[in-house]
């Protein structure tokens, strides 16, 4: 098994939940990943005059993607970016990247998490709020992905 | 306030790892799981939340204190309201059409991809509106509402 290749299922699983549970047995926290955005996007405008953990967290998280690609030796990653660069041109691509970004930071700001913050850590305590908004944005995902998928 | 960030890094670092190394970076393999192709990334959800969600209760009731701020390990929840909903509806649909989520959006740029600069830039711009929604209302108030209801608009529990 090189790194190119993905771990069994469960394994990865397992080792995520791992970091779940070491967020709170080192830090007493909830992993998230939108908040530690918003930690930059408030320190930026002034909202905040200092960096959250999660700021830090989404730091490591980014060196995390580029450890692995230097261990790796190749980035995880086919040509292209899915879909879009399938079917649109380059300029369409990174103009729907915008806009997709803007419902995705906004959409979880608001619901209180992303997949990392609701999906896993929210989940993992039993949340109902997070079971509520993890349901919801799965379903929407599913849904729009077979729209998409019926038009492209 | 060192050892918090030197944590958070080490923490981030294993997620973002972990998160190449099942392709969670990669929008194919995301749009396979969403159209319901690939079991993978259900099978792989699935078992981290339950191996979290046994471990927390395990913790809790042995009252083990966190390493860095000395407190027994414990978490609050929140009802569901309407924002929780309508929040995710509005997430789900970005996260289909980019095939990306938060967390794999920050990998990637960590592994280079240059797709990840737009998306990055949507995803700030979508926090920068949500913040400047939820102040808005706390602005308009009446001054006599809003000494009867101060403090923030989101409830302290956010997990995000």
């Amino acid at each position: 098994m090189t790194l190119l290749h993905r771990p069994d299922p469960f394994v990865l699983g397992l080792l995520l939940g791992v970091v779940v549970i070491a967020a709170f047995v080192v830090l007493n926290e909830r992993v998230g990943v939108v908040g530690g955005f918003a930690d930059f996007v408030e320190r930026v405008t002034g909202r905040r005059s200092a960096l959250g953990w999660k700021a830090w967290f989404v730091v490591g998280v980014v060196g995390g993607g580029l450890l692995f690609r230097l261990l790796a030796g190749a980035p995880t990653f086919r040509h292209g970016f899915g879909w879009l660069t399938r079917n649109l041109d380059g300029g369409l691509v990174a103009v729907v990247l915008v806009v997709a970004g803007v419902a995705i930071g906004y959409g979880a700001k608001t619901a209180g998490g992303c997949t990392s913050g609701n999906g896993l850590g929210g989940c993992a305590t039993g949340s109902r709020a997070s079971l509520t908004a993890t349901g919801t944005f799965m379903a929407t995902a599913i849904a729009v992905s077979f729209a998409i998928k019926a038009f492209t | 306030m060192t050892r918090v960030r030197i944590a958070s890094v080490l923490l981030g670092a294993g997620f973002g790892f972990l998160l190449s190394w099942g392709q969670f970076i990669d929008p194919d393999r995301i749009r396979d799981m969403l159209l319901l192709r690939d079991p993978y990334m259900w099978e792989m959800f699935a078992t981290a939340v339950a191996v979290a969600f046994v471990a927390l209760r395990l913790l809790k009731r042995a009252r083990v204190r966190s390493l860095l701020t000395g407190e027994p390990v414990a978490w609050s929840t929140a009802q569901p309201e309407r924002r929780h909903v309508v929040g995710a509806a509005i997430f789900g649909v970005g996260w289909a059409v980019s095939d990306v989520c938060p967390g794999p959006v920050a990998a990637q740029v960590g592994q280079g991809i240059a797709w990840s600069v737009p998306l990055l830039a949507g995803v700030g711009l979508g926090i920068l509106l949500s913040l400047r929604r939820e102040e808005a209302p706390a602005k308009t108030q009446p001054a006599s509402r809003a000494a009867r209801a101060p403090g923030p608009v989101m409830p302290a529990s956010n997990p995000d």
